[in-house]
């Protein structure tokens, strides 16, 4: 492997907080979210007998572009929450643990845990749990691990072929034994993720030797999950159940996903019934709207997730270039008050310290950031240490120039509008003049941010996949540049040799004490280098009404409805 | 259509008798007799200068400055009380405040769109009527051509092209709102064109610049001024629209109309509904005094006519 | 006649023309077809494949003559943002758009010429006072905040406040899952809000030019000799009247067919309707040329018809009028 940028981007809803592909393992550490509406996937799973039969309506605020997930326009986290996740049997999942984090486990398309082996070189043995079929009835075999691996790898238009194109081959000289074989030297630590999240394996009975693409853009009738997915374009994705699904059958008659992008609308279908579900985004009316009680609803408000919304810090610009004044922005502001502020009607009410999600928590130091407290005098030490000097408009300045810099942010959010308004005063009495600017989700996230024009900027980054590091955003050969096509994801320019060293070693090794070790090492790093300013866990929300029964509850990595096939209606009937 | 029915004869005949010098002070006395006649004209006129007023002072007007921030207030939306007249917003600021700062835009996006488009599309119009010809056929081609798209599409593109502040949308708005004018005004020219006082300056000697600045541009005031009034509310609103999709006012600016779509999801919590209570309102105030100031001004310039539009 | 409409028509393509071509040019110097690409985890390897398949390597000019030539063969190309064929997409956005169409058409024109008549008639009474302050608020009021007020008021707060098994109205799109048709109730109960937003501006305005419009045919002589012969009052008004005053308002809904569809746009966002509103959102924040273009050429055509239309019916109304 000598490519180290693992994670590539996926623009999530119109409005946009970005996400990235990666995973997550378990941990020890909680986040310091104790509210009592949260409730962990995990924990939910409830006694509640759920009835069988009933249509469940569920809202969502993004329609995918085409769903076949393996092509560039399948970058859709809606349609892969809705459809993917539904039909794309995945031969490792990631399992929330009793503790809040994830772990990769065979699914039951396997018989059981792959079987690893690095010597002479990497290869991995899965094998096919004879039960598993098609929802046409054949067998899922070794040819669909080929298959997925062929389209994947050998593609030309493919959202991301990360891992499958360091594998040598898929022996199928055992049809229920897949052995993945990878190339001489090639070393992969997240293969565990591989066949999993994101594609799953495809059917290559039904696919092969046709235009892929072609065949299931527009939908397909297949499914190697509890559902059979139907997209009427511009209105609704509707899930019946497989009847050949070999699992945990679904409960529910009919799950129908109501294509609704107006998010105010929404939250009123849902009040009206028109919806019985919804997971909007956290946006400040929805914290209220939770905060004072919906009734006839319960909720889940999940701030352990893979989302993180930070000040993202271009390090090549002046004044931040300069650790110091880094340092001393990250000593102007109080974090925690502004996070609790915004979140904590919903129980959030302490920033995050670290920029990995939560849900890396194994594979981080979550309280790395946690030194930069509100401390003006620390600030002020450190900028006159640096020859700033307060001037009488009551901004620091250097030779002429007053300490300043600009924000930017995407448009239409109100919560980053309002956190941005209050930084700007906040950092305005510590004596920086900032300015701020809203950008639409696709040129903040197309151009400014990959063209490094920007100072700082605030957005969110969402893992919606397991893969510990942070290479992909701060080692120093992810700087967008020419020679890579400036599609390196280090839009903050960051480079130190040090960082580079430890986020290598969790890039390279296959051994998980090293990783750890290693991103501690680096997340300590990133925060005395004050790489960027952490903010808050962005919670995730599933509103639903309470007619409503089954374990529902978030799974931050395969999104809110992952397990629908164990959803029922209070009476086979959803309100 | 019906306000293009231009001044009474005995208005024209009035003119040519006095003479250019003297009718205009004749005529404007009786034009303010006849417009304060109209009373709800008149309130219209008080509420919006006020409204104005305050909007455009509001850095002395209003009773809290927005630079001031309470960190501990964000997030904490109350409603309207003796301390606050219209609630406080997400930031823990006075929404009076911000309605009169938002204020500054949403007038001056109406009042400057209404004055350029009014300007150009009357010039443009008349010169169309007064010449006709190749003149008259390529402006004709031009509004025809745009009354092809949707405007709301044509007005997306070009602001996301020229950017969106608000002297762009005011130029993009108008660029846009002229032909309607244009229209309107080379109907005029061409009605008037054969009227016997322009034949008459005509033989006379004059120029045709002279003719219609001197003689046929007095004529037309009346629909040029209800039309100016009714592009004011029609840019309020549009830009309001515009804002919704994403493509209007950016902050640090705001408009009623940001205030309003920032605001959309109060909807669904009542305690926040002052949030779009109070824009809306002010947005539907200014709108109908504006439309009833038309409504007044067309009365008292054109008297005998019956109508209202 | 004939003439006068094949000239018409061959008036309007140069203008759809030089709109196609504006439109094509904006569009490609302001969007970025390729912006989903950009962050991809392969974007070296995606972005030549995605430029090429889009055309994007060559000159804009080049792109805009190709993209005509397979238009005027009525291949109006792939969508860049879905992949699919954009004339098909329209086509079928244009189904469902044509709902809200027809019905706002026909409720507005109905109810604006009964009020306009109405408050000609009864001039300066208690309803033509009524009226006229409620088209002054129905203009004064920005569409989007109209119809989210009504999904408040008409939509949540009866179901939430009697506790219905369902809202009386609905507020997503034309049909509940798996219902189709459009004579039955549930099509209308989905139905209201979305037409009664598209509506309320050009009832408006429809109904004062009525209003202003049956006001001077009131008093136009030959009506005022029809009176003094004798001749009904409703018989003058309802044959005589109304015939000639709705002239002028047959002109100003034909050029009321574009701010129709910018209308749509708003109610098929808000009401999530698949139709060429929310196609056309779609396509601008995704910079989908392609998509956009058809949609002008589409809206362009439209607006056209209905402008043609128009002046049919003018001479169909007036037989005085001669179109040559």
């Amino acid at each position: 492997m000598t490519d180290k940028r693992k994670r590539p981007l996926r623009i999530v809803a119109g409005i946009a907080s970005l996400a990235i592909l990666a995973s997550a393992c378990g941990s020890d550490k909680k986040s310091g979210d104790d509210n009592p509406t949260t409730a962990p996937a995990a924990s939910t799973t409830s006694s509640v007998e759920v009835p069988t039969g009933g249509t469940l309506t569920i809202g969502a605020e993004q329609e995918p572009d085409c769903f076949d997930w393996i092509g560039s326009c399948g970058g859709s986290s809606w349609g892969y929450w809705m459809a993917g996740v539904q039909t794309t049997p995945a031969a490792l999942t990631p399992e929330k643990q009793a503790d809040g984090t994830y772990q990769y486990v065979a699914s039951n398309l396997l018989t059981g845990e792959p079987v690893l082996e690095t010597d002479p070189v990497q290869k991995v043995t899965y094998e096919i749990n004879p039960d598993a079929v098609w929802s046409d009835g054949v067998a899922i075999t070794c040819d669909d691990f080929e298959y997925t691996w062929d389209q994947v790898a050998n593609g030309e238009d493919v959202y991301d072929p990360t891992g499958y194109t360091d594998i040598e081959k898929v022996d199928c000289t055992d049809p229920s034994s897949p052995v993945v074989v990878w190339k001489k030297g090639a070393v992969y630590s997240g293969w565990k993720q591989l066949f999993g999240a994101g594609y799953g394996v495809w059917p290559s009975h039904l696919l092969k030797g046709k235009d892929r693409n072609a065949e299931t853009k527009d939908g397909y009738d297949w499914s190697g999950g509890p559902w059979l997915a139907k997209w009427t374009k511009g209105d609704n994705v509707t899930l019946t159940p497989n009847d050949k699904y070999w699992g945990t059958k679904p409960k529910l008659e009919k799950v129908v996903f109501k294509i609704q992008s107006d998010t105010a609308a929404q939250f009123q279908s849902f009040k009206s019934g028109q919806v019985q579900a919804i997971y909007p985004q956290p946006q400040l009316d929805v914290i209220d709207a939770i905060g004072a009680g919906i009734p006839k609803s319960k909720s889940v408000v999940n701030a352990q997730t893979g989302s993180l919304e930070a000040l993202w810090i271009n390090t090549s610009r002046a004044p931040l270039d300069s650790v110091e004044v880094r340092q001393a922005l990250a000593y102007s502001i109080d974090r925690d008050t502004i996070v609790k502020q915004l979140f904590g009607k919903v129980g959030v009410e302490k920033a995050a310290n670290s920029l990995n999600p939560f849900i890396l928590a194994e594979f981080s130091d979550q309280e790395s950031f946690a030194g930069y407290k509100l401390d003006l005098a620390k600030a002020e030490e450190l900028l006159t240490g640096e020859g700033w000097a307060k001037g009488s408009d009551g901004f620091y300045a250097k030779d002429g120039k007053t300490l300043g810099f600009e924000i930017k942010t995407t448009e239409g959010n109100k919560r980053r509008q309002t956190t941005l308004i209050a930084l700007q005063q906040v950092l305005k009495q510590a004596g920086f003049d900032v300015k701020i600017t809203f950008r639409k989700a696709g040129d903040l996230f197309g151009t400014d941010g990959p063209n490094g024009d920007f100072d700082v900027a605030l957005y969110a980054q969402v893992l919606t996949a397991i893969t510990p590091g942070l290479c992909g955003q701060f080692c120093t050969d992810s700087i967008p540049t020419a020679a890579n096509g400036s599609t390196g994801n280090n839009w903050q320019r960051f480079s130190d040799p040090d960082v580079d060293e430890q986020l290598e070693i969790i890039e390279s090794s296959l051994d998980a004490d090293k990783q750890k070790a290693a991103a501690k090492a680096a997340d300590k790093l990133l925060a005395e280098n004050m790489a960027s300013l952490p903010l808050d866990p962005l919670p995730n929300i599933i509103i639903w009404n309470e007619t409503v029964i089954g374990p529902i509850g978030d799974q931050a990595v395969l999104g809110p409805f992952w397990n629908l096939n164990e959803w029922g209606c209070t009476a086979g009937k959803c309100a | 259509m019906t306000e293009s029915m231009g001044p009474s004869t005995d208005q024209v005949d009035l003119e040519l008798a006095v003479g250019a010098e003297a009718a205009p002070r004749t005529q404007w006395q009786l034009f303010w007799r006849r417009f304060l006649k109209h009373r709800l004209a008149v309130a219209s006129l008080l509420t919006l200068t006020l409204i104005s007023f305050a909007c455009f002072f509001a850095d002395w007007v209003a009773p809290y400055d927005l630079d001031e921030l309470d960190l501990t207030l964000i997030g904490v939306v109350k409603g309207p009380s003796w301390q606050h007249w219209m609630g406080t917003t997400d930031l823990g600021q006075d929404q009076f405040s911000q309605i009169l700062h938002a204020g500054q835009i949403s007038l001056k996006i109406g009042f400057f769109v209404a004055i350029l488009s009014t300007l150009f599309g009357v010039t443009v119009g008349a010169l169309a009527g007064y010449y006709g010809g190749i003149v008259d056929q390529i402006v004709s081609g031009f509004t025809d051509g745009f009354l092809v798209i949707p405007q709301l599409a044509i007005l997306a593109v070009l602001l996301k092209y020229f950017g969106q502040s608000t002297n762009v949308i005011i130029f993009v708005l108008a660029a846009l709102g002229w032909t309607y004018v244009a229209r309107v005004s080379r109907g005029q020219v061409l009605s008037f064109k054969e009227k016997e006082f322009v034949e008459a300056a005509r033989a006379a000697g004059a120029t045709g610049p002279r003719i219609i600045g001197r003689h046929v541009l007095p004529n037309m005031v009346g629909p040029i001024m209800v039309n100016l009034t009714l592009s004011v509310a029609g840019a309020i609103i549009t830009e309001a629209t515009l804002t919704f999709l994403g493509y209007g006012v950016k902050p640090p600016e705001t408009s009623w109309g940001f205030m309003l779509s920032a605001n959309e999801g109060a909807i669904n919590d009542t305690a926040k509904m002052h949030l779009l209570l109070f824009p809306g309102l002010m947005l539907l105030i200014v709108v109908l005094c504006v439309n009833f100031l038309g409504d007044g001004l067309r009365d008292a310039f054109d008297p005998q006519a019956k109508h209202s539009t | 006649m004939l003439t006068y409409l094949v000239r018409r028509i061959l008036y309007s393509v140069p203008v759809l023309l030089a709109v196609s071509f504006v439109t094509f040019w904006g569009l490609r110097i302001t969007t970025d077809p390729l912006l989903k690409f950009r962050n991809l985890r392969n974007a070296a390897t995606i972005l030549p494949i995605q430029r090429k398949r889009l055309g994007l390597d060559q000159p804009i000019i080049v792109q805009w003559w190709k993209w005509l030539l397979n238009a005027l063969q009525g291949d109006l190309g792939v969508s860049s943002r879905t992949n699919g064929a954009v004339g098909g997409e329209l086509i079928h956005a244009l189904g469902t758009t044509m709902h809200l169409v027809i019905w706002g058409t026909i409720i507005s024109s109905v109810v604006a010429v009964s009020v306009g008549v109405y408050s000609a008639v009864k001039q300066y009474s208690i309803g033509d006072y009524a009226f006229t302050g409620l088209s002054y608020i129905g203009i004064a009021m920005p569409p989007f905040w109209f119809a989210l007020m009504a999904i408040v008021l008409l939509v949540t707060w009866p179901k939430v406040h009697w506790d219905l098994d369902q809202p009386i109205f609905y507020s997503i799109g034309l049909h509940s899952t798996d219902r189709s048709g459009i004579f039955n109730l549930d099509y209308f109960r989905h139905l209201a809000l979305p037409v009664m937003t598209l509506v309320v501006q050009t009832i408006a305005s429809w109904s004062r030019y009525m209003r202003a419009s049956m006001l001077e045919v009131l008093g136009a002589d030959y009506v005022r000799a029809a009176k003094a012969k004798g001749v009904p009052r409703r018989t003058v008004i309802l044959s005589h009247a109304l015939r000639n005053a709705l002239i002028p308002l047959v002109t100003v809904m034909a050029l009321d067919t574009a701010f129709l569809f910018g209308g749509l746009i708003i109610t098929e966002k808000i009401y999530s309707i698949p139709g060429t509103g929310t196609y056309f959102l779609n396509a601008l924040t995704a910079g989908d040329a392609p998509a956009l273009l058809g949609y002008t050429l589409l809206t362009g055509i439209l607006v056209i018809t209905a402008n043609l239309i128009a002046d049919v019916l003018y001479g169909v109304l007036d037989p005085r009028i001669r179109l040559s």
